[in-house]
């Protein structure tokens, strides 16, 4: 059954079309990567999916429902979005941070229950943080912190979970970290999740299917293997790569090569 | 509730209860405790001190608690929802329109008794500027500030206009009204200024959830399910409410919006449930200690009081960033 389906969406800021008539669908179950160079519309669809853009034309539909006609309140009880840049600036304790994710299923009278208490302690341990539940937010490190993001998308308890750049900033730790616990949940719950990455290999390693944009259209879409071959990468991104299998995972692992390289070939 | 938040609650309200007689007793002629109590709790009896209490005194004590609390409130909204830590009520523009409003009166010749006609009428004109450039860019916390700011230094120009073109006795008592002063407490002026701001702290408050979701950032507290343009209007329009009642009744009081909401939140953390009813207790006990010594410290004669909290929180405030330099202000 799908669970999002965009279909011949087309948006653009001021009078410049940003995305030309965009169409993919994405079933329950499914980790889907988004890639492609800067500005090439990653992003932008990222926010038509969480309903923080409205498309000029064409439809998004959720479970089958245009997103038009779900509330932003239950939209945010099924669906979890982590954007790129998250504001914390206030002084906030990981638990007081981490319960906000249950905002969007409480009325406005309404406080957290003992269900909510122990949803929140769940999404705490799952993402490995139960440790720092009463430390303040300003003094985590970037992973932690991280992680502590992540925590609260859980507490949303959603059916699907949409990425931007989650590990943009981190080390390679944290990096694989954050998305082996993601695919975990993917596997284990069934979790669909749509997550914009940068780096093209932990695409190709952790994602089922790739959409690959170029100029606010889709180039390729398909497994890793469909999209990432030598000829799709140089034309979207201009770039000489070899593309390798990974010996572990059998996945393409690209390889980039330098200027001086090229020239002693 | 926690148990630090309970701590600080009471500490509050026991804080709250002792200015107040403190401050009663205290002035002009001296009372005691036990005659203040006892005129308190007999309203009736009529003499030279039951009259200190009841029409000078009392109406004072408690306009100064509402604009506190009013004043404290509001910055601690405004920090929030602009996410600013610099935000305060008179960021958004408001106190360089209400000066202007005053000057213009004075310089027309208005009996004092219109002033803060004036002066609201100044700061709602404003309040509706900044509206307007905002909702033209889908109300968001920089449209909010960069308006407010913008307005501010225009209309403190248009102040200098007028007082280089005004005689100087008159521009002399419309600087007194710019430093802030509570002592025109009337009591019909109490009645619809307590109303006002009470309503709308509680409103606020029934806000606090949705404030603690929106300093995350607009884009976040959209994907949690708030709408982003109405909360701003809202908080907007109600925080312009109380700043406009507080600065007719008492002129232009700085700091208590800027100072108390920081010192709470460095007290007992960020979330808005505790943080608006606290900064209320704070800022009603903070102007009413400041208006008790304006009106104390050098008799008979009186100081501004916005002079007080000016002196005051700015050295509370910078003692606070130099004890506070390992942890985030914000």
């Amino acid at each position: 059954m799908n669970s999002l389906e965009i279909k011949n969406i087309v948006f653009g800021y001021h009078k410049e079309e940003v995305l030309k008539n965009i169409s993919f669908s994405v079933r329950r179950g499914d980790f889907l990567g988004i890639v492609g160079p800067n500005g090439a519309g990653k992003t932008t669809v990222f926010k038509l999916i969480s309903k923080l853009l409205k498309p000029w034309s064409g439809e998004i539909l959720y479970n089958g429902t245009n997103l038009n006609n779900i509330s932003l309140q239950k939209l945010a009880r099924s669906v979890a979005v982590i954007p790129q840049i998250l504001e914390t600036p206030f002084s906030f304790t990981v638990e007081e941070f981490v319960s906000m994710g249950r905002f969007p299923h409480l009325g406005r009278f309404q406080s957290l229950k003992k269900q909510d208490y122990k949803i929140v302690e769940e999404a705490l341990l799952l993402a490995d943080v139960s440790h720092l539940k009463f430390h303040r937010l300003s003094e985590l490190s970037g992973g932690e912190r991280q992680r502590v993001i992540l925590a609260q998308g859980f507490t949303q308890t959603p059916q699907l979970f949409l990425l931007d750049e989650p590990t943009a900033h981190l080390d390679i730790t944290h990096q694989v970290g954050i998305l082996d616990l993601i695919k975990r949940l993917n596997k284990q719950n069934g979790l669909t999740v749509i997550v914009v990455l940068h780096d093209l290999n932990l695409a190709s390693e952790y994602c089922d299917k790739v959409i690959l944009l170029k100029d606010g259209k889709i180039f390729k879409a398909g497994s890793p293997w469909q999209v990432f071959t030598f000829n799709n990468i140089e034309e979207v991104y201009k770039t000489t790569v070899v593309v390798k299998e990974n010996p572990i995972s059998s996945k393409p692992y690209c390889f980039l090569v330098s200027e001086e390289e090229k020239q002693r070939r | 509730m926690s148990k630090r938040h309970a701590l600080i609650f009471i500490s509050l309200t026991l804080m709250l209860i002792g200015i107040f007689l403190a401050s009663l007793t205290l002035g002009a002629g001296s009372l005691k405790i036990g005659q203040v109590i006892s005129h308190i709790i007999h309203p009736g009896i009529s003499s030279m001190e039951g009259d200190i209490i009841w029409k000078l005194r009392l109406p004072r004590i408690i306009l100064a608690l509402l604009v506190g609390a009013g004043l404290a409130v509001s910055g601690a909204v405004l920090q929030g929802m602009l996410r600013n830590p610099l935000a305060e009520p008179y960021t958004i523009g408001i106190s360089g329109a209400s000066a202007f409003g005053v000057s213009l009166g004075i310089v027309l010749g208005v009996g004092t008794s219109l002033l803060p006609v004036f002066s609201a009428g100044a700061a709602i004109i404003t309040m509706s500027l900044v509206y307007i450039i905002a909702c033209r860019k889908r109300f968001s916390a920089s449209s909010i500030i960069l308006g407010g700011v913008i307005l501010s230094f225009f209309f403190s120009s248009c102040v200098r206009l007028i007082f280089s073109l005004a005689k100087t006795e008159k521009v002399h008592s419309a600087i007194l009204w710019l430093m802030g002063d509570l002592s025109c407490a009337d009591p019909i002026l109490i009645k619809i200024i307590s109303f006002i701001i009470l309503g709308a702290i509680a409103l606020l408050t029934i806000f606090s959830r949705d404030i603690n979701i929106l300093t995350l950032g607009e884009e976040k507290a959209t994907y949690l399910g708030i709408n982003i343009e109405f909360l701003n209007k809202l908080l907007f329009i109600t925080c312009s409410i109380i700043i406009g009642a507080a600065v007719a009744a008492s002129g232009i009081i700085s700091f208590v919006g800027l100072i108390i909401p920081h010192l709470m939140r460095y007290l007992g953390g960020a979330d808005y449930r505790f943080l608006i009813p606290a900064s209320a207790l704070a800022g009603a006990i903070f102007l009413t200690l400041c208006d008790t010594l304006a009106r104390t410290v050098i008799l008979p004669l009186e100081f501004p009081v916005g002079v007080i909290t000016g002196i005051i929180g700015g050295v509370f405030f910078l003692i606070y960033l130099f004890l506070s330099k390992t942890k985030k202000v914000f």
